[in-house]
């Protein structure tokens, strides 16, 4: 059995480093299942301000499920579940002008409802799905971050993928 | 034909090799795929500036615990402050209480100058905090007052009020019994919301409700201070009452008229020439049993 270094994470360099490791993954997961109205950078810092102030009862290698616990407490405590909408940067208009106005109602057109079906997604499905396509994340990553098996994230990404493409489809 | 699910997740995953990419982009599909993954990135999570996260996340952590410090310090001082007012505020308004038990006589110095002497079976409760501008004592059984010069000095009993201005008085307040006797000074005594003033060598006095005149009180001081209970035509009952205050002892009595009036005095430092004054003027007899002293009339 791996001897612990440290049993608790009260020194500051010690929480640092916890912070660096986890923080954007757990700003990326709030943002993606919450979406951005509820402040996931606030709820990050909160979730670490009450770490800190566990510190003495929280060792390193729970610092990760008590954070994203804690964080997602914080967001449901917040507001009774409503759908989650994602926001888009509009797409920039590209120098060359050869795209006819009609290509470009298509085009933002297939936004809306690309959004639409994001929000149709479960919050199990976006989040993974999101992490995966925009963040880059494999499905190992995925699974630790979420604490679930591998074959989980392959399910709900494959599964949000078939949904959104359907949703699109249909709507 | 490799299997598309096989394909699609394969390649959600980046994990295809050369031969399988080329399966994959022979799919059907491969250009709606190709065009979700690209408009899924304008979906993308705000930067996440974690440098600038981590000090904006020290320093709330650094104010909150700062904040709480000092504020938890604070508290504890105010608490102690509150708690040693409120003792403070607490004792210094409470009453003093005095009381004695039968055969006890005790000297209490008030906060001024004056003194109060208890006889047996009596209490007073004053205030100390209030003292300087309302001397008011309220007073149960008997007490010997030397007053002090300063505002008016109350006396309250459940029978009347005794005020008085720098002075030497003795209150008596028992069973159907209210007696004052003014030994120096002015005393005023309100009785049913009427006021008598007694003169050195006055005293008021009221047996059930109805008062008794009394000739002048030539000793300077009450004889009970000295030890020595004395009546003047007072109904024997009275005297019995006394006695047994003084002694601790009950009395009772078989064929005797305890209103008939009685002159005469006992001493409270020996019971058996006590007995004797008492019992041989009206030629009655007395046994002792324990406590209980029993008078019988021949």
């Amino acid at each position: 059995m791996k001897k612990q270094l440290h049993d608790n994470i009260c020194e500051e360099h010690l929480f640092s480093s916890i912070f660096n490791k986890y923080a954007k993954d757990l700003h990326d997961f709030l943002y993606y299942k919450f979406g951005e109205l509820l402040n996931p950078k606030d709820k990050v810092q909160e979730a670490f301000v009450k770490l800190w102030q566990n510190c003495a009862k929280v060792t390193p290698d729970k610092a990760k499920s008590f954070l994203f616990t804690t964080a997602n407490n914080l967001m449901l405590n917040e507001v009774a579940h409503q759908k989650v909408v994602l926001k888009y940067q509009q797409t920039k208009p590209k120098t060359s002008t050869n795209e006819n106005p009609e290509f470009l109602m298509q085009e933002s057109e297939y936004m809306d409802k690309l959004q639409r079906a994001l929000a149709n997604l479960t919050d199990a499905q976006r989040e993974a799905f999101m992490m995966n396509r925009v963040e880059g994340k494999r499905f190992k990553e995925i699974a630790k971050i979420l604490d679930i098996s591998t074959k989980a994230v392959e399910k709900r990404i494959y599964g949000a993928l078939e949904k959104l493409r359907r949703d699109i489809k249909e709507l | 034909m490799m299997d598309r699910e096989f394909l699609i997740s394969k390649w959600l995953n980046n994990d295809l090799n050369d031969q399988e990419l080329e399966a994959f982009k022979a799919l059907e599909d491969y250009d709606d795929l190709m065009k979700l993954t690209h408009s899924l990135q304008a979906f993308k999570a705000d930067d996440y500036d974690t440098s600038k996260e981590l000090e904006r996340t020290l320093s709330a952590i650094r104010s909150s615990k700062k904040q709480t410090s000092w504020l938890k310090s604070f508290m504890r001082i105010a608490a102690i402050l509150v708690i040693c007012f409120g003792i403070y505020h607490y004792t210094t308004t409470l009453d003093t209480s005095v009381s004695t038990t039968m055969a006890q006589k005790t000297t209490i110095s008030l906060p001024d100058a004056s003194s109060v002497t208890l006889n047996a079976k009596s209490s007073i409760v004053f205030n100390k905090k209030s003292w300087k501008h309302e001397r008011d004592i309220r007073l149960e059984g008997e007490a010997f007052f030397k007053v002090a010069k300063g505002e008016t000095f109350n006396v309250i009993t459940k029978s009347g009020t005794v005020t008085v201005y720098g002075t030497q008085f003795n209150v008596k307040q028992r069973k159907n019994y209210f007696e004052v006797i003014c030994y120096e000074g002015l005393v005023g005594v309100t009785h049913n919301s009427q006021e008598t003033k007694l003169k050195p060598g006055d005293s008021f006095l009221i047996i059930d409700g109805k008062l008794i005149a009394k000739e002048k009180e030539s000793q300077p001081s009450p004889s009970w201070l000295h030890n020595e209970s004395t009546f003047k035509s007072l109904p024997y009952k009275e005297v019995l009452a006394e006695f047994e205050r003084q002694y601790n002892v009950n009395i009772t009595t078989k064929n005797i008229d305890t209103k008939q009036l009685f002159s005469g005095s006992f001493a409270h430092n020996n019971l058996d020439v006590a007995l004797q004054s008492i019992t041989l003027p009206l030629q009655v007899t007395y046994s002792k049993v324990n406590n209980t002293i029993i008078l019988t009339r021949e």
